[in-house]
């Protein structure tokens, strides 16, 4: 279920989309690229429609929507024709994801990985200008991942714009420039990651509200964090300090430290704590 | 269109699916030819020789259910439609064109097995020889309802995007609903696709239907097939 969602993707960086399991972020994605209507609101690709046209939009949306009975090529192949794609592509985008020794085996025959790179091949087979992948890291070994790392950034270093979702924060945060969080699907938070990365002061204190209201009265910006904890941000402990004696609010705990962004989307996402120790050391 | 129907008909001859329809109709039609013309007896009136080279469009319905309905099964349509520059009903007019083509082309294999296997069994049996004439007859229709069957089953596999479903359904019809009518009204029984194609393929006698009426009929089912099929994928999601 997603709900009264709205953010835009700049062109020619890429931007992960992320939130927990069953956020939603398919559901957007499946959206956004034509394949499920909304039951309100519109996506606007350039100011106009969303095309259904390879060289515009290259789509990975879990299964990699090939048929285990045909081949890699045999499926690359016929997209290419119904796309007016020339045949060479299929070789070159074969090579891209390092199926080119497995181009001629049955799909049904395929692992985890190479059926996600085979996804990945589809996606790129027109160059597109804009790249939507849900969940391209799933079941990648390591040298695959850092091959699409690779591949993501060249494509947003030639101006290509990309949209991947993912649930592991961490791992894409090394590939993307700006993100979307959703939660429950609700947005919670978008811009540049870079925002998500910077020192702030986790501050506890029995009166959040008050503290909140507050601190961004005096030009600090609030968010919430785990077990009613708020991160400040753009204010330095002297003065938080300061304002919570002078309104006489209570303060358990005011440091000073960087978030992971992991805590970030944790907070962000309202993940119990318990959960967020589980999902740590998984 | 032209790139759609390359695009398609490419992908209902890379799957095993077009051998085992292949090998399942090259065995029916031996089976029918020798059961009929060697098994069955004195043949001594047209129409019963006729019979021997009747063949089974219910098969080619299945070929194009199986074929379209995967689609959806194995999430095949989903890529197609978001690089196919046209929107999702001319791509499944498309497909539905494969599986025609396809159709005809696997009908013409078995319609060539039945006439060489059956003619000579048949010049053994009493009564006047088909002329060529009856055997070009006989042959169009059989190649007419293979086609519109496989149209036929290209839709409804389209609509009921499950194979399983739809192969049980189409089945249930044909061998269980149709002989239920024809019990009760043998002529209302020939205006149902299945006993349409019967009369057209002349694997039935009993029918004051003409075949080119049977060609009519069978049509009418094929197009109102198609456009419900067309306007349902034009509103449906693929996800």
């Amino acid at each position: 279920m997603v709900d009264d969602l709205s953010f835009t993707v700049r062109a020619g960086v890429v931007t992960g989309f992320f939130g927990p399991n069953g956020a939603g972020k398919t559901t957007v994605l499946k959206t956004i690229v034509g394949l499920a209507r909304p039951t309100a609101g519109h996506v606007s690709f350039r100011g106009g429609p969303v095309p259904s046209d390879a060289r515009a939009l290259g789509v990975h949306i879990e299964p990699c929507g090939a048929h285990p009975g045909r081949t890699a090529r045999a499926h690359l192949r016929a997209l290419a024709l119904l796309a007016g794609l020339p045949a060479a592509r299929v070789d070159e985008v074969l090579e891209t994801v390092g199926l080119e020794q497995a181009a001629g085996r049955r799909v049904g025959k395929y692992s985890l990985g190479m059926r996600q790179r085979l996804g990945l091949a589809t996606a790129l087979l027109g160059d597109p200008e804009v790249l939507v992948l849900d969940e391209p890291v799933n079941g990648l070994d390591p040298q695959a991942i850092r091959r699409l790392r690779t591949l993501l950034r060249e494509r947003a270093a030639r101006g290509r714009t990309t949209l991947l979702s993912s649930h592991m924060l961490g791992e894409a945060a090394q590939t993307v420039d700006d993100v979307v969080v959703i939660d429950k699907g609700r947005l919670v938070h978008t811009g540049p990651i870079g925002d998500l990365a910077q020192g702030a002061l986790s501050v506890r204190t029995p009166e959040p509200e008050r503290l909140s209201a507050l601190v961004e009265s005096a030009g600090g910006r609030v968010r919430p964090a785990a077990a009613g904890g708020l991160w400040i941000e753009a204010l330095p402990a002297a003065e938080v300090a300061r304002l919570a004696l002078r309104e006489r609010i209570p303060l358990e705990e005011i440091t000073s430290r960087t978030a992971s962004l992991e805590d970030v989307f944790f907070d962000l996402t309202e993940v119990p704590s318990e959960t967020r120790t589980e999902g740590r050391r998984a | 269109m032209n790139r759609l129907l390359r695009g398609e008909l490419l992908k209902t001859r890379t799957t095993r699916s077009i051998h085992a329809f292949v090998a399942g109709g090259v065995a029916y039609t031996v089976l029918n030819v020798v059961i009929i013309a060697v098994a069955s007896g004195r043949l001594d009136e047209v129409a019963e020789k006729e019979e021997a080279l009747s063949g089974l469009p219910v098969l080619l319905m299945l070929w194009g259910l199986v074929g379209a309905a995967g689609e959806y099964r194995h999430r095949t349509a989903a890529p197609a439609a978001l690089v196919a520059r046209r929107d999702r009903g001319a791509l499944l007019l498309a497909r539905i064109g494969a599986y025609a083509l396809t159709g005809l082309l696997i009908g013409a294999l078995l319609v060539a097995v039945s006439v060489a296997l059956a003619l000579p069994l048949l010049a053994d049996h009493p009564g006047a020889d088909l002329t060529p004439g009856e055997v070009t007859s006989v042959a169009a229709g059989n190649l007419a309802a293979f086609v519109l069957s496989a149209i036929m089953g290209a839709a409804v596999g389209a609509m009921v995007r499950s194979p399983v479903v739809g192969v049980v359904v189409v089945l249930l019809v044909n061998f269980a609903v149709l002989p239920l009518i024809a019990g009760v009204a043998e002529s209302a029984a020939n205006y149902t696709p299945f006993g349409a194609a019967a009369v057209l393929v002349r694997s039935t006698h009993h029918t004051t239907l003409s075949p080119g009426a049977a060609a009519l009929v069978l049509s009418a089912w094929a197009i109102v097939l198609v456009v419900a099929a067309v306007a349902g994928e034009r509103r449906r999601d693929l996800a």
